[in-house]
C-alpha cells in the first residue's frame, strides 16, 4: 500500500510505457466511441463517426468556411490581450512596487479574481452591444488577473538592493520601472500574458456562444441548435488545437526571451 | 466609485437604461431575498457547487490514488490531464446540454470536470512527496499495511489534497455560475441571464451584486476553513 507499483501485470511488455500506454487509451476511447455511435445504446446522435468529425475539421481547414468567425473571435482575443496587458503590466508595477497599496489592493483582486467574468458580460453588451467590442472586453477582464497578479508576484520577488542601488544612481521613476523592475519581473509577466491568453480565449468564446453575430463561439451554438453534432465536435477540436498551438508558442517565445518565465500554471482559474 | 456611479445615474449624466444606481440595485436584490426568489435560486446554485464537488472529490481523490499508485498509468496520463487542465474545455457545454437536456444535471457534470482535475493532480503530487522516512518509520515499528495508510499516509497528504480540494471549489463555483448564465439554467446565473434578457437594467445590476457577494462569500469561507484545518 505504502509504495507506488512500476509497471501494469496486464499489459504486455511493448506497452509497459507512456507512450504505449497513450497509444492504447486513444485506441480504446475510439473504439468505444464508434460501438457507441454505430450500435446507438446510449444517447442517439451524440457520437458521430470520428471519421466524419475529421472530415468536416478538414473543410475548415482547407476552405474559407471559417474565415469571417476566426477573424472576429482572433480580433477579440487580441484586443482582450493588449488592452489587459497595457493596463495590467503597469497596474501591478505600480500595486506591486509599495508593500502599502499591495495590502489593499491585493486581497480586492484575489477576491474579484473568483468571480466569473462572463457574468459581467449584460453590463458590457448595455454599454457597448452585442458586437466584438462587448466579446473584447470580457476576454481583457478575465485576462487582466492573470497578468496583474503575477506582475504582482514578479514585483515582490524584485530584491530592494536593485531599487536602492538605482536610486542611488539618481535614476526617475520611470527610469527604475523600465530597467530595474521590467527586465526583474520579465518571467512573471510573460507567464501572466500566456496564462491571460487562455483566459481571454475562454472569456470571449463564452460570450460569443450567449449572444453574437460572428465568431468561432457563435458558431458552436449555431451547429449546437441545428444538432449537427460532427461539426460541432469538429469545431471544438479546431478550437483546442488552435489553443494548445498557440498556448505552445508563446510558451517557446517566452522561454528563449525569459528562461524563468514559469510553464506550470494553467489558464482555467480566470475566466 | 459608488458614490460616482450614483451621483452620474441621480444627475442624469449617464442614462439609467445602462446603469442603475447602487442603491436600486440593492434595495432590487434586498427586495428578491426577501419576497422574491433570490434564496430558492441561490440554494440550487449552492446545491449544484455541493454535488459537483462532491463527485469530484470521490471520484477525484480515487483517481489520484490510482495514478500513485501505478506509476505507469500516472506518468502516461499526466499529459493528458495537462491539456485537459489548460483548455478550454467549458466551451464543450452545448455537448453536455445535448447529452443532460437543459437541466442542473448538465451543470453539474461539467462543473465537476473542472474540480476533478486540480483534484486528481493534487492528490497524486501529494502521495509522491510523502516524506520517505516516513513510512521507513512506519516500518521499522512493523505497522500493518491499513496501519500505514490510516495513521501515516493519510495525515501526511491530507493538507495538500485539502489544497486541491480549495481550488477546485473555486473552479466549481465559477463553472456553475457562468454555466447558469450562459446555458440559462438552474439558479443565481440563470437569474442575472433572465433579466438580461428582459432588459430589466436594475435587475441584472441586483442579479451581478447577488453574483459577486456569493462568489466572495465563498472565497472567504474557503479560506475561514482552511485556516481552521491547518490548526
Amino acid at each position: 500500500m505504502s509504495n507506488p507499483r512500476q509497471n501494469l501485470a496486464l499489459l504486455p511488455a511493448q506497452f509497459q510505457t507512456p507512450f504505449g500506454v497513450q497509444a492504447l487509451t486513444l485506441f480504446f476511447v475510439i473504439a468505444v466511441w464508434e460501438l457507441i455511435g454505430r450500435t446507438g445504446i446510449l444517447f442517439a446522435g451524440l457520437f458521430p463517426p470520428i471519421l466524419e468529425i475529421l472530415q468536416s475539421l478538414w473543410t475548415y481547414i482547407a476552405t474559407p468556411i471559417m474565415l469571417p468567425h476566426l477573424k472576429a473571435s482572433l480580433y477579440e482575443v487580441g484586443g482582450a490581450i493588449a488592452l489587459a496587458a497595457l493596463s495590467g503590466i503597469p497596474l501591478g508595477i505600480l500595486w506591486g512596487s509599495r508593500s502599502s497599496w499591495l495590502e489593499i489592493v491585493e486581497p480586492l483582486i484575489l477576491y474579484a479574481a473568483v468571480v466569473p467574468k462572463i457574468v459581467i458580460f449584460p453590463v458590457f453588451i448595455l454599454f457597448l452591444g452585442i458586437d466584438v467590442h462587448s466579446k473584447l472586453a470580457v476576454g481583457a477582464i478575465a485576462a487582466f488577473f492573470p497578468i496583474s497578479l503575477l506582475t504582482i508576484a514578479g514585483m515582490r520577488e524584485v530584491k530592494k538592493v536593485y531599487v536602492d542601488v538605482a536610486r542611488t544612481a539618481g535614476a526617475s521613476a520611470y527610469q527604475i520601472a523600465t530597467h530595474v523592475y521590467l527586465p526583474a519581473i520579465a518571467g512573471q509577466v510573460f507567464t501572466g500574458i500566456r496564462i491571460g491568453m487562455g483566459a481571454a480565449v475562454t472569456g470571449a468564446l463564452l460570450a460569443e456562444t450567449k449572444i453574437a453575430k460572428a465568431g468561432l463561439g457563435f458558431m458552436i451554438v449555431e451547429y449546437y441548435g441545428q444538432f449537427r453534432i460532427a461539426d460541432m465536435y469538429a469545431l471544438l477540436l479546431f478550437i483546442f488545437i488552435l489553443a494548445a498551438l498557440a498556448n505552445w508558442a508563446m510558451k517557446a517565445l517566452f522561454a528563449r526571451l525569459s528562461p524563468s518565465a514559469r510553464a506550470s500554471q494553467d489558464a482555467g482559474m480566470y475566466f | 466609485m459608488v458614490v460616482i456611479a450614483e451621483s452620474a445615474v441621480r444627475l442624469g449624466w449617464i442614462s439609467s437604461f445602462f446603469l442603475a444606481a447602487p442603491t436600486r440595485a440593492v434595495i432590487v436584490l434586498w427586495e428578491q431575498i426577501v419576497g422574491g426568489s433570490a434564496l430558492w435560486l441561490t440554494g440550487i446554485t449552492l446545491f449544484e457547487i455541493a454535488v459537483s464537488l462532491f463527485i469530484s472529490t470521490v471520484v477525484g481523490v480515487f483517481a489520484g490514488f490510482l495514478l500513485w499508485r501505478y506509476k505507469l498509468i500516472g506518468n502516461s496520463y499526466e499529459m493528458f490531464l495537462a491539456a485537459l487542465f489548460s483548455s478550454p474545455v467549458i466551451l464543450a457545454y452545448p455537448i453536455f446540454l445535448v447529452t443532460f437536456g437543459r437541466t442542473s444535471a448538465a451543470v453539474i457534470a461539467l462543473s465537476s470536470i473542472f474540480g476533478l482535475i486540480p483534484i486528481i493532480i493534487n492528490t497524486k503530487g501529494a502521495f509522491q512527496n510523502v516524506n520517505p522516512i516516513l513510512l521507513q518509520v512506519g516500518a521499522s515499528m512493523n505497522v500493518t499495511r491499513k496501519q500505514m495508510f490510516r495513521y501515516i499516509l493519510v495525515p501526511a497528504v491530507a493538507p495538500t489534497i485539502f489544497s486541491g480540494f480549495r481550488l477546485a471549489l473555486t473552479y466549481i463555483l465559477k463553472s456553475v455560475l457562468g454555466l447558469e448564465y450562459v446555458a440559462q439554467v438552474g439558479g443565481v446565473g440563470m437569474w442575472l441571464s433572465d433579466a438580461a434578457f428582459k432588459f430589466e437594467v436594475e435587475e441584472v445590476y441586483a442579479g451581478l451584486l447577488g453574483t459577486i457577494m456569493l462568489s466572495i462569500g465563498f472565497l472567504y469561507l474557503i479560506d475561514r476553513s482552511e485556516v481552521l484545518f491547518r490548526k
